[in-house]
């Protein structure tokens, strides 16, 4: 049962919250929205609007890469592919005949960061890679054709020279078209699970095969 | 679909069974209630979940340790520093690694900021659930703005990977902290006006108040924790009760629904104990950016944690207090590089268990209401 | 990957430009259309105009039927476009309206402020696969947009615009409006029942019970106007108010001020407007009885549930508000102004367009109350739907009739009562929109803001 003072208190508590949230939506009408127009209404490039350690595109600088797999052996979910062969002209000399991140598998998670010794994979500000074909988001940072050979550190060292964060990527998204044709291959087979194997095993040999190709 | 019903409806009588999902505006997520209803009123609803099941559980018991972090991200997407905290601590306890006190702040700052981001996601669907749809935009700013600061923090908006094992992953940024106090000042005038936006709203009240009451005792027998269990009365909050990191240093309330408007544990009641705790965790957020200057700058992660790290055999158990209820990792170690099982509790599935219980005799507009208040995300149920 | 911005084919100042032509131009069109030729339809006006120009005898002219029926036709056509068109506009309006109250923008990229898109919307809308659900009831499913049309489209008739603006000034004017605007009903009820759709159905019923429940107190309290103004007809009712705020009907009777509010909630529940919107809660019966449709049908109840938003807020300016009124001028200035001939003088024609441009100002007010009511309040559950109107709304429109009863024996005695009455409650009006603006001022502050109206 409803006593007169609760029914007339309903009238009164409603008028009074609804003045409340009245008012509060109708300051809002004079208060500035904080919408930002991406893409093309924004003061600067979103992408340098982006804090420092934001975790765009992986990029890796090939000068300064030891091809030491440490960055391989992190990713959780093997999106990093990493062959090295011996140079047939040099046999000192190893080369990177395969350095492929699959961005679109990647998860962006920066556990291949952080193991890197020279600060060659890195994670950039850009995030613009839509591509109508997900299989041009492999992005081969060693050309097969003309490898790159490993980077030898030297004792002491502690800076590296690294082309400017960002700037590969972007030459690479810019040389890009977003339809471009699929590429022919698959990125090969992982050749062993993401992590380190397991200490009573010895380690598998890397396969790069296929079954996809022929 | 029988099988969960029980029964299967007689046609000549004038109840309908509907399916309330898995594609609903209001579930939050892909989960299916097939709902018995006689008009607006329901019989019974029965939750069907599964939906979003992504065996992540499994998963950590193929990757490594450190590999898993991102994977935990996944748990919870709406507050993704919990699980993450959940994990590094279980695997701490189990590796005996002493997290240095920096690391520990970090901790507490980074998750006590995705709580309030968590809430504010939760109240703001909330209200929208209740069909106001401004309080929702207005919950979803401010969340950009701790967005923006943990991004400057970590890297990501939404899936942080920002907890490492034995410590965390990087410092505060130059001006974080200044920026973090000035949010806090605003948030704190926010909170004010919010409820005079919609918590104290007469209609508001009248849908919440008095509707699906979960007595106190009930809500500890289905294993509700979080501000689903202090929404009954229960005072139970593992940041006081069991305390970790950092936590005892810290100066807080735990809100305790106290029936407002009706009963204890109604929907206003959880409701409005998310809303106090955000201002609660914003008090935490301040004390630990004024403590964390006493820490030693740089020492955020414990030293010699293997990269390839190899547990020994045994077993751990972690338990976190997350914004949607108590979250609780189970780890079992084989002295291999992997886990043996990785076991998540979340409070997200316990509070899928007690719809069914209350459910009967609300309406259809109520069960929508039952689902936000328990703030039920549905990563969280299915894993 | 890589997209160089285009430029835009047009200067945003050229955007500017075409977007205030289209947007001045096309309602001022209609306006203009409407304002002839619901003058010009009336028989003598169109007698007079066929002996002007045609230069026969009308009554021998065999085409004066085809004429002033054609007149007729082209009205009516006109006026289902003006519904159309306002229609889309107050899509525009309330989604900018509300991105504001929301801190964000809204629509902003087609034309200048996004004033095209209820255009572009429109057209995306006729070009969708109309969809029929397999188990569905065709026919119904198929006739029931044109109850909602029509039911939409029939007040029209009786919706005053200005002093002699109206397509047909009804002496059960108001009574005519009630009984088409319940049509709109059996359109939703049908979509709901015909669509095979369990979410559909739950949405057909709640609008049938709300908008028949609401019926009663939206009656009532239309009874408070029509027992003051002692006349059905719109126009009439129009005409036994003052044009000053204090002369408003809404002002000169304490009574008249509860029943607006009543008129106003009933109104709203009536519309399916937030908060009465559970036909098609969102958030509970994914969109109600509109679930199943698509396309050009889905585009139909659309308009109609914005047009409606005109239509309730010319009603309520009929009413309460005055309507046409503009100050100072009665009905023997329109008299001089129309001159001695049976063609109406030039003069005439600019009252009639100023007490459009009133009427429309008055409605556009209403409109927007609806709007930001809208955008502030949840939604209210069934039951206590049915408890306001029951419980709250009926006694109080009960008690306002009654009210209105004895006060008007009370003005016919005492005739100063209603003017003091008038002055009181407007003074009163005026002390709390100041209150408010005050507590919108204070609001800011208190969130550490500050006006500021740019990011538009």
């Amino acid at each position: 049962m409803m006593t007169f003072t609760e029914y007339a208190g309903s009238f009164q508590k409603t008028a009074v919250s609804f003045w409340h949230g009245l008012s509060i939506t109708m300051s809002h009408l004079f208060r500035r929205p904080m919408t930002v127009q991406y893409p093309d209404r924004t003061p600067l490039p979103v992408r340098d609007m982006l804090p420092p350690r934001y975790r765009g595109f992986l990029e890796v600088d090939t000068a300064i890469c030891t091809g030491c797999q440490a960055c391989e052996r992190a990713c959780p979910i093997a999106c990093i592919q990493i062959t090295l062969e011996k140079d047939p002209a040099n046999p000192k000399q190893r080369l990177v005949t395969q350095f492929d991140i699959d961005e679109a598998k990647c998860m962006f998670c920066g556990l291949c960061v952080e193991p890197c010794p020279t600060g060659s994979i890195q994670h950039t500000r850009e995030f613009e890679g839509s591509v109508a074909n997900i299989r041009n988001l492999v992005f081969r940072w060693s050309d097969p054709v003309k490898p790159f050979p490993v980077y030898r550190v030297e004792k002491g060292a502690e800076y590296f020279a690294r082309a400017p964060l960002g700037s590969l990527v972007r030459a690479r998204l810019e040389a890009a078209r977003w339809n471009a044709a699929a590429v022919e291959y698959l990125p090969p087979e992982p050749p062993a699970p993401a992590v380190a194997p397991v200490p009573a095993a010895a380690p598998a040999p890397p396969t790069p095969t296929n079954p996809e190709t022929k | 679909m029988e099988k969960l019903i029980l029964r299967r409806v007689d046609r000549n009588n004038e109840e309908m069974i509907l399916n309330f999902g898995p594609q609903h505006p209001s579930t939050h997520g892909v989960i299916n209630f097939i709902v018995e209803t006689d008009g607006e009123v329901l019989r019974k609803a029965v939750p069907d979940v599964g939906y979003l099941h992504r065996s992540i559980e499994k998963i950590g018991e193929s990757t490594g340790y450190h590999g898993f972090m991102p994977y935990t991200d996944r748990i919870d997407y709406v507050a993704a520093m919990f699980p993450n905290e959940g994990y590094a601590m279980v695997v701490e306890r189990l590796c005996g690694i002493q997290v240095p006190k920096r690391a520990l702040y970090l901790r507490a700052i980074s998750t006590e900021l995705c709580r309030i981001a968590s809430h504010l996601v939760s109240i703001g669907t909330m209200t929208m659930d209740i069909g106001a749809f401004t309080p929702m935009i207005h919950g979803i700013r401010e969340r950009e703005t701790i967005n923006d600061l943990i991004e400057a923090l970590c890297g990501a908006r939404l899936t942080y990977n920002y907890h490492r094992i034995g410590g965390v992953a990087f410092d505060l940024p130059e001006g974080w902290r200044d920026k973090t106090l000035a949010f806090l000042d605003h948030f704190d005038k926010f909170l004010v006006e919010f409820d005079r936006l919609i918590s104290f709203n007469e209609i508001y009240i009248k849908r919440l108040a008095n509707v699906a009451v979960i007595p106190g005792p009930m809500a500890v027998d289905y294993g509700l924790s979080g501000p689903n269990l202090r929404g009954s009365g229960v005072d139970f909050d593992l940041r006081k009760a069991m305390p970790y990191g950092v936590y005892p240093e810290f100066e807080f309330d735990v809100p305790v629904g106290k029936g407002m408007f009706g009963q204890v544990g109604d929907c206003f009641d959880r409701y409005i104990c998310r809303t106090r705790e955000m201002g609660e965790s914003s008090k935490i957020v301040r004390q630990a950016l004024d403590l964390i200057q006493q820490a030693p700058e740089g020492d955020i992660v414990a030293p010699k944690v293997a990269r390839n790290l190899k547990v020994e055999a045994g077993e751990a158990l972690s338990r976190v207090e997350s914004a949607r209820g108590e979250m609780a990792f189970y780890l079992v170690a084989d002295g291999t590089n992997r886990a043996w099982r990785v076991r998540t509790r979340t409070g997200s599935f316990t509070a899928m268990g007690i719809i069914e219980a209350i459910s009967p005799g609300l309406m259809v507009a109520d069960l929508v209401a039952l689902i936000a208040s328990l703030d039920v995300v549905a990563p969280e149920i299915d894993r | 990957m890589a997209t160089t911005p285009k430029r835009p084919p047009l200067s945003p100042r050229a955007v500017v430009l075409i977007t205030l032509i289209v947007g001045v131009a096309l309602p001022g069109a209609l306006f203009a259309l409407i304002l002839v030729l619901s003058a010009a339809t009336k028989p003598l006006v169109v007698e007079a105009l066929i002996r002007k120009f045609a230069e026969v005898d009308p009554a021998t002219w065999p085409y004066t039927t085809l004429v002033s029926w054609g007149s007729v036709v082209v009205l009516a056509l006109i006026l289902l476009t003006f519904g159309a068109v306002i229609s889309g506009m107050t899509v525009w309006w309330e989604m900018r309206v509300s991105a504001r109250m929301q801190s964000r923008i809204g629509y902003n990229r087609a034309g200048a402020a996004g004033f095209f898109q209820w255009i572009a919307d429109a057209v995306k809308l006729l070009f969708k696969e109309d969809l029929i659900p397999a188990e569905a009831d065709r026919m119904l499913f198929r006739v029931a947009p044109y109850f909602v049309m029509t039911g939409f489209a029939l007040t029209f008739v009786a919706l005053p615009f200005g002093e002699s603006l109206i397509a047909a000034d009804l002496n059960v004017g108001i009574f005519y409006l009630v009984s088409v605007t319940a049509l709109v009903v059996v359109g939703i009820l049908l979509a709901g029942w015909s669509s095979n759709s369990k979410w559909a159905l739950f949405g057909g019923m709640r609008s049938a019970a709300q908008v028949v429940s609401y019926e009663i107190p939206a009656g009532l309290a239309t009874m408070v106007p029509i027992l003051m103004a002692g006349t059905l007809s719109m126009q009439g009712i129009v005409r036994a108010q003052g044009a000053w705020p204090w002369q408003w009907f809404v002002f000169t009777n304490p009574a008249a001020t509860v029943a607006f509010a009543v008129f106003f909630i009933a109104q709203l529940a009536e519309g399916n407007r937030t908060p009465f919107d559970l036909p098609e809660a969102e958030s509970e019966l994914v969109a109600g009885y509109l679930s199943e449709y698509s396309g050009f049908r889905f585009a139909i109840y659309f308009l109609v549930e914005f047009g409606n938003l005109w239509v309730m807020g010319a009603i309520a300016a009929t009413l309460f508000l005055g309507g046409w009124q503009i100050p100072g001028v009665g009905p023997e200035v329109y008299a001089a102004a129309k001159g001695a001939g049976a063609l109406p003088a030039p003069g005439w024609w600019g009252l009639q367009a100023l007490s459009m441009v009133v009427m429309v100002v008055k409605t556009l007010v209403v409109l927007n109350l609806i709007v930001w009511v809208r955008w502030t309040l949840p939604r209210i559950r069934i039951d206590q739907m049915m408890t306001l109107c029951w419980k709250y709304l009926v006694p109080v429109a009960f008690v306002t009739f009654v009210f209105t009863l004895l006060w008007q024996v009370l003005v016919a005695r005492q005739p100063a009562l209603s003017t003091i009455s008038g002055w009181v409650m407007f003074a009163g009006f005026v002390v709390v929109t100041l209150l408010f603006a005050r507590q919108t001022r204070a609001n800011i502050a208190a969130a550490g803001d500050h006006v500021d109206m740019t990011n538009w």
